[in-house]
């Protein structure tokens, strides 16, 4: 277990190494190091199979030199190494172009208080081993108690601990610390060559959040066997519900869509629409790294970038898109928080959830595909079209009718904004994109 | 956490390790009774180079050192890595790989470690590209992407991306076995934009492999990755929507193997099998297909991407016949499934890196070439799709896949005609193994570029196809 003050050690290397840059002749230089503690327990059929446990470092470096940039990254930690990657850095970026745009971001004029995010939980750090394997193999007998079930994935108990320090040249030093804790389940049902399969899981920082055994094996039973016995449909136009995992993978995408640097890049259809209504009145989305707890949640980015709770659509208004330093400065905006190396990720990305209950929503649809899962990888954020394999649940006359498989999905998305007709009230923070159910007007769904 | 070595890459010994401290740490990690114990050594250095808006605009240096100690008892794997090389923080993990056994004490023999030379060598190197000068890479990159911007106006953005590695790893195990393997890797990408009347479409292409920097001149040129990803930019601009509904459907050589990737190749790997989730676990002498289609994996074919010399646990690999006219011959072995299973093995443990223990993997994936005429399977289609180039699939243990077309063409009176944009194709395994009614003598691989990810663990990989025939297959389109 480690202490949730600060690491002398690590912050120590991290200041050394950026004066080392600087006297090599970095404009700038940003040191990243990483400490991480990872157990990990995968059961199946009441047995353990695979008992992980291992702690590991990693550095990460990004060097400025004429406005030119550089970087470099090592899992060997010795001081010699990492001066040498840096070494290296300063002469690689002298080979490449000037780029007005590049370099690290200005001081900040505040900081994130970490306490406030509840981001660690000593419990995770203390738990035994015993417990953890406990956890699962609970998880998994509950399952298999159930007839229906006829093998199993295996259920998985992991946890993590994680530190992160970043120092760079323009005066930011800062650490936190963080944990993560996940129970997970696997099943699969049916005889023969007819074979469905499907998981659920819980995911939280801490302990006393996560869901209980049993509510995980009852709802991945639930979520298998649901698939049993599917028919084939025809081609057709109908509604389609998103259960909150297909709108979280819908978000997800649409995430790519309002990363700032596909904005700059002009790879997403939504470049140059700031302001514009994009979706219709029911479509608030949100990304906010300072909810207590929540996944996403960081006081500040890779950059040292404070996070913050930034509205990217308001009412169906494309409110802003999510940046980087590099991405804020490309488009004359400003950095949100959303910095990952030189990439954008989200904090927490969600959309607002609306007052209806899921049952409601699928009472409403006369007939319609209940959307649970997408395979494949039909997604294009040039053009937001969306066309993916698909499994869902047959609707008909506000009810469930049967299973359906083997159809696709195809729409778009700019069009799926302007098309949903309801929200539902289950927003659950399973994971830093996440959203409720929701139905869609129109989608083609291909069949026979 | 400051080590006292004084390693500054690149050397000779990265590990700074003797054989005799590796055996040590095998003794402790089966300490505890456990049957079998490895140590995978990896030292990468990775260096990749991004073009974009006209300007080189980031070069990164990557460098990975660490090791994973396993442990084997009965089918349970304990597994502990570290990227500190210490004595003692060796020592903490063989101990936590130990612990997946339970006995207090454990009689252990003498342990003697045997150093044993791969066979073959599928790199084909002359000018290993991690010890060439950057400013020969950067001409690379510089050269693709102006041959896309110059392929017409209508392309208004490009990004090359350059990218290598070499990977030297050392494993060693309970049974006295010590090899040694080095590893390069090189890949240049294309992605073009191209816009025209508002509309906006990419393209991609790019090649590689296990091979060194002449590639890009011998092989396959840089301005002609450029070239390729501009073309199918510009042609999707074209493009009309796919057609939805069932059609029968004709795979492109070369670019469609990821079909047999996902759609077969996953459902024949061993830890499937054994744990019977995947539904060929029966059916190995059992007809599941046409009996047009033979299915190799081979991860020893020279330059390509999928190769190795020895896999992630040090065994030697071998092709591998997994479907041989329709009939199941074979499964994809790692040493954990073939000793539960009680088959060889054949050399399919891989692993992304030291932070993962091994599990059986594709390599180089392929259906052998068939008798039909590319010519003579187009003519044979009234209405139907040509799938021109498949970017990627998914696939279920229960065999539901999905494929996601780039481009594909629509058939018509026996012709290809009108280009067609992004179009997913779903199908069942077994369904489609037996709908295959004609394959090409046309044998080709995809681009050298491709991962696979299982088990949140990607290994490079690549795959093959002669031109198919499937007799139906569900497009999803829209209406």
């Amino acid at each position: 277990m480690k202490s949730e003050t600060s690491n002398n050690n690590l912050r120590q290397l991290a200041e050394r190494l950026v004066q080392y840059g600087k006297k090599q002749g970095a404009d700038e230089i940003e040191v990243t190091l990483y400490d991480g503690v990872e157990f990990n327990v995968d059961v199946r059929l009441g047995r353990i199979e695979n008992l992980v446990e291992a702690g590991s470092k990693f550095c990460a470096i990004r060097v400025f030199k004429d406005k030119r940039a550089a970087s470099a990254s090592s899992s060997d930690l010795s001081i010699s190494t990492l001066q040498t990657l840096i070494k290296n850095a300063i002469r690689r970026a002298l080979l490449t172009q000037p780029d007005e745009y590049a370099g690290l971001p200005a001081p900040a004029l505040f900081k994130v208080d970490y306490n406030s995010l509840k981001l660690y939980d000593p419990e995770v750090s203390r738990m035994k081993p015993q417990e953890k394997i406990k956890l699962a193999l609970t998880t998994e007998k509950i399952a298999l108690q159930d007839k229906r079930i006829t093998n199993s994935f295996g259920a998985s108990f992991l946890t993590n601990e994680l530190r992160t320090v970043l120092a760079n040249s323009n005066g930011f030093t800062g650490e936190y610390l963080q944990t993560y804790c996940s129970l997970s389940l696997g099943l699969q049902a049916g005889q023969g060559d007819n074979l469905v399969e499907d998981y659920w899981f819980s995911s939280k920082r801490h302990l006393k959040d996560l869901a209980s055994p049993e509510e995980v094996a009852r709802k991945a039973v639930e979520r298998t066997v649901r698939h049993l016995n599917p028919r084939k449909i025809k081609t057709q136009n109908v509604p389609v519900i998103f259960e909150p995992t297909m709108t979280s993978w819908l978000l997800a995408f649409l995430f790519s869509c309002v990363s700032g640097m596909a904005v700059y890049q002009k790879t997403t259809f939504l470049a140059d629409r700031l302001g514009e209504k994009i979706g219709n009145d029911l479509i608030s989305v949100v990304d906010d790294g300072l909810l207590p707890a929540r996944l996403g949640s960081r006081p500040f980015d890779s950059e040292g970038v404070p996070t913050q709770r930034t509205v990217v659509i308001e009412k169906g208004v494309l409110k802003n898109y999510l940046c980087n330093t590099y991405a804020a400065r490309k488009l004359n905006l400003v950095s949100t928080g959303n910095g990952d190396g030189n990439s954008v990720v989200p904090n927490n990305f969600y959309l607002e959830p609306g007052t209806l209950k899921p049952e409601e929503i699928i009472k409403s649809t006369k007939k319609g595909l209940w959307l649970t899962k997408t395979i494949g990888h039909g997604l294009n954020p040039v053009t937001g079209d969306i066309s993916r394999g698909a499994f869902g649940l047959w609707i008909e006359d506000g009810e469930i009718a049967h299973p359906v498989s083997e159809i696709t999905i195809a729409g778009n998305l700019g069009e799926l904004l302007k098309n949903v007709e309801m929200v539902g009230s289950d927003l659950e923070f399973e994971s830093p994109i996440c959203g409720p159910t929701i139905k869609v007007a129109e989608m083609t769904v291909a069949g026979i | 956490m400051v080590e006292k070595t004084k390693t500054v890459f690149p050397c000779d010994n990265h590990f700074q390790l003797r054989t005799s401290d590796l055996k040590k740490a095998l003794e402790l990690a089966l300490s505890r009774g456990g049957d079998f114990a490895d140590i995978f050594l990896e030292y990468r250095i990775s260096r990749s180079i991004l073009m974009e808006e006209d300007i080189i605009k980031e070069t990164s240096e990557s460098l990975t050192r660490g090791l994973g100690i396993r442990v084997i008892k009965k089918d349970r794997t304990g597994y502990a890595y570290t990227n500190d090389l210490s004595e003692e923080k060796i020592k903490i993990a063989a101990e936590a790989a130990a612990s997946i056994a339970s006995s207090t004490r454990a009689e252990i023999s003498q342990l003697q470690l045997r150093q044993i030379k791969p066979k073959k060598e599928v790199a084909v190197v002359k000018s290993l590209a991690t010890s060439s000068e950057l400013q020969k890479k950067l001409e690379l990159v510089q050269k693709a992407y102006h041959s896309a911007l110059k392929f017409d106006p209508a392309i208004k953005k490009v990004q090359v991306a350059y990218g290598e590695s070499t990977q030297q790893v050392w494993i060693v195990n309970s049974e006295g076995l010590s090899i040694k393997d080095t590893r390069p890797m090189v890949k240049l990408v294309v992605q073009a934009i191209a816009e025209k009347n508002g509309r906006r479409e990419s393209g991609f292409y790019g090649g590689g492999g296990r091979v060194g920097l002449e590639f890009f001149s011998s092989q396959l040129t840089p301005e002609e990755i450029g070239r390729e990803a501009a073309k199918e930019a510009y042609l999707l601009l074209e493009a009309v929507e796919p057609p939805a509904g069932e059609y029968p459907v004709i795979l492109a050589p070369g670019h469609s193997g990821v079909l047999v990737h996902e759609a077969v190749g996953h459902l024949l790997e061993a830890d499937f099998i054994r744990k019977k989730t995947s539904i060929f676990w029966n059916k190995l002498e059992k007809q599941v297909g046409s009996e047009q289609i033979t299915i190799y994996d081979d991860p020893t074919i020279p330059g390509f991407r999928g190769s190795y010399n020895v896999d992630d646990e040090g065994t030697l690999p071998e092709k591998t016949l997994l479907i041989e006219k329709g009939k199941v011959k074979g499964f994809l072995q790692d040493r954990l499934s073939a000793r539960l299973m009680k088959k060889p093995v054949n050399g399919h443990g891989r692993r992304q890196d030291f932070t993962n223990w091994p599990i059986p993997r594709m390599s180089n994936t392929y259906i052998d070439r068939g008798e039909y005429s590319a010519e003579e399977i187009i003519r044979s289609v009234r209405k139907g799709f040509y799938v021109s180039r498949l970017s990627g699939g998914q696939v279920e243990d229960s065999g539901k896949f999905t494929f996601s077309v780039t481009l594909g063409f629509m058939i018509e009176d026996g012709q290809i005609t009108r280009p067609v944009k992004q179009a997913t194709l779903i199908g069942t395994n077994l369904d489609i193994l037996q709908k295959v009614e004609m394959v090409g003598s046309d044998l080709e691989f995809g681009l050298q570029t491709g991962t696979c990810s299982k088990e949140g663990q990607d290994v490079p990989v690549s795959d093959g196809c002669p031109t198919m025939k499937i007799s139906r297959m569900t497009i999803g389109g829209v209406r």
